[in-house]
């Protein structure tokens, strides 16, 4: 695009000032749309969830566990650089059966070794939980959501775990950990799997799961097929996904939230598409006389379209811009209000540069077919146009 | 050997589709138009003068013969090569001037600018040099929707010759006018014809271009005829 044929872009921009703006307008709507949605769904999937690290469950599923045995066998594995086991209190605060609390019982040296780089558990958290057997380590949402201080005294009550006293579980808050990014979820707490599994009076030595980070370089779908042919014979059958995959199949157990989200977007674009594409032909074809003036006075065909694109792409661009400026404004006050829901709404480069992409794409697509429709037309049929 | 602009149609046969059929225009029409010279195309609606302009700009093609413009023959050059020419060799004049609403009358000059290898320091001194030569430096600032039709063609002519084409086709070029204004473009046109040595064809209905033009030629069923008595009455 040479700067000079510029004055030709501002002239079909301004021509009519209130089409272009209500184009802007609609793209921004559509792009605010996407924005929050997909701000919406990086909150709720987490940006926690890491590809290469992987999850064992029990292959029959559900709450179903196994032994906490199989982390020897895990452990040997040479593709496996650390492994630790998660077992769920599956608890509500006390006296509050709608609350319920996040809570894993784990071996924190172990865990905080697989998930350190998801979460901050620094050498002085997990000195302070190892000082204390019915410590707890909480999350800074989970902390701040119930007003817990360090040294406060929490009592949970599990649906299904027992100890002496019954079902009330009591720790001590000894620290509280904070993630590595802000969109890591830490709605929920820890506690030491030493003290639970020997206080427990049923189901000791079993766990909900295994977290596993592989080597650097190893091939996670490989040694998720490794662990799952080595127990295939066992009592205790595995299922080995990574977190990611997990974390989805986990989620849609209650919603399939990236489908509704996609689906909800792709109306939102193929609206603006038909809206921006149908207003192009006309403002292309009103001007088709015009752009036959302008192949009479030496303007070749590939200038002419690019100054038509040139135009789409800045009715695209500032659409965009509003767009996620909007986006922008609005998710703080979302996330207020959805704060039970989601974590918290991010938006994130990833979701940012693939509107980019979009946006570009939607430019060219809207801008190409009218402008090649106008210059197919001999100019003298294009000079008669009216 | 031709001057660098001689325009010459040799044989050429034009028609146009109707229906299944073809209606002629030209058949086996051969002419020369010499450089530096004014020629004036008369004849009735319908006849075929846009045509033959046309078809010297390289925006409509012949179906037999060749058109030339000095060396360049036109007939059989791509549509890119011809837009290519014409944007160096070529000035339109259209009789509803054709400006751009949006841009202002320098800017509309400056169009055809836009296509040489001017810096924009030299497309402005140029537009104003010829604002200057059309007698329109006052409104350079102005829309095309706030000039006169008289003012709007001397913008459209001063578009016409912004890149210094050696030739200008006019189409009608006061057809719009009324007598005072129609005057003063065909002084321009003279004015560029005489002192700036440009070719000029020009289809006009105006009986008092014959005081500007050269030459007069009537255009009737696909022929030319030269009616010597018109040419009496202008010398
Ligand atoms: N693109 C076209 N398709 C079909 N017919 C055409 C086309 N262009 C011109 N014609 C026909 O060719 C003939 C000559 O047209 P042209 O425009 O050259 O006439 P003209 O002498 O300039 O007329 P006027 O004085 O009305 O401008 C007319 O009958 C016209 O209808
Ligand atoms: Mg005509």
């Amino acid at each position: 695009m040479q700067v000079s044929s510029i004055m030709l872009v501002r002239q079909n921009l301004t021509r009519k000032r209130a089409r272009s703006l209500l184009l802007v307008l609609s793209i921004g709507i559509a792009f605010f749309v996407y924005g929050v949605l997909s701000s919406f769904q990086a909150g709720f999937e987490g940006s926690e969830a890491k590809a290469e690290r992987l999850v064992v469950v029990s292959k029959i599923g559900g709450n179903e566990t196994l032994p906490i045995s199989a982390l020897d066998q895990i452990a040997q594995l040479p593709e496996v650089a650390a492994v630790t086991h998660i077992t769920r209190l599956r608890a509500h605060l006390i006296g509050n059966e709608r609350q319920i609390i996040g809570a894993n019982a784990v071996d924190p040296d172990s865990y905080a070794a697989v998930y350190g780089d998801t979460y901050k558990l620094d050498p002085a958290l997990l000195a302070a939980l190892a000082a204390d057997r019915t410590g707890t380590l909480v999350g800074r949402t989970l902390a701040e959501q119930q007003g817990w201080q360090v040294g406060d005294r929490v009592t949970l009550t599990s649906f299904v775990h027992a100890n002496s006293d019954g079902r009330n579980w009591s720790f001590t808050i000894a620290g509280i950990f904070d993630g590595r990014e802000p969109t890591v979820d830490t709605n929920f707490l820890i506690v030491r799997s030493d003290y639970f599994n020997t206080a427990l009076q049923r189901g000791r030595n079993r766990v909900n799961m295994f977290g596993i980070k592989p080597v650097p370089g190893a091939d996670p779908a490989v040694l998720a097929e490794t662990i799952d042919t080595a127990f295939a014979n066992s009592a205790a059958q595995t299922k080995t996904q990574n977190e990611t995959a997990f974390l989805s199949a986990f989620l849609e157990q209650f919603a399939n939230v990236s489908l509704i989200v996609r689906m909800i977007v792709s109306v939102a674009f193929v609206t603006i598409l038909l809206i921006v594409g149908n207003t192009m032909i006309f403002a292309v074809r009103e001007r088709m006389q015009e752009i036959g003036v302008l192949k009479v006075l030496g303007f070749s065909g590939a200038r002419i379209m690019r100054i038509v694109l040139a135009e789409t792409i800045v009715l695209f661009a500032v659409g965009l811009a509003l767009g996620l400026l909007l986006t922008s404004a609005v998710i703080p006050l979302l996330g207020q209000a959805l704060r039970s829901v989601v974590p918290e709404l991010y938006l994130t480069t990833k979701s940012i540069s693939l509107a980019g992409l979009l946006a570009l794409g939607f430019a060219l697509l809207t801008g190409f077919l009218p402008a090649l429709n106008a210059l197919r037309l001999p100019i003298v049929a294009a000079l008669r146009h009216r | 050997m031709p001057n660098d602009t001689d325009i010459t149609l040799t044989h050429v046969t034009k028609s146009y589709p109707l229906g299944k059929s073809r209606i002629p225009i030209f058949q086996d029409l051969t002419m020369t138009i010499p450089e530096g010279d004014f020629l004036a195309i008369m004849g009735p609606s319908g006849s075929g003068k846009s045509t033959i302009l046309n078809l010297i700009g390289g925006i409509d093609t012949v179906d037999e013969g060749q058109v030339a413009v000095g060396h360049t023959v036109l007939t059989g050059m791509s549509d890119a090569a011809l837009t290519q020419w014409r944007a160096a060799h070529i000035g339109f004049v259209f009789q509803f001037y054709n400006l751009m609403p949006m841009l202002s009358a320098a800017e509309n000059v400056e169009l055809p600018l836009l296509l040489t290898p001017l810096s924009a320091r030299a497309r402005q001194e140029r537009v104003r040099t010829i604002l200057d030569i059309v007698g329109l430096s006052e409104r350079a600032g102005h829309l095309p929707s706030e000039l006169s039709g008289g003012q709007q063609q001397r913008v459209g002519i001063a578009r016409a010759v912004a890149a210094d084409p050696k030739i200008l086709l006019c189409d009608e070029p006061t057809g719009d006018l009324d007598r005072t204004s129609a005057d003063e473009i065909l002084d321009l046109l003279q004015l560029l014809n005489r002192k700036l040595g440009k070719t000029i064809v020009m289809v006009t209905h105006d009986d008092s271009s014959c005081r500007v033009a050269k030459r007069t030629l009537h255009l009737d069923k696909g022929k030319f005829i030269q009616r010597e008595e018109e040419l009496m009455v202008c010398r």
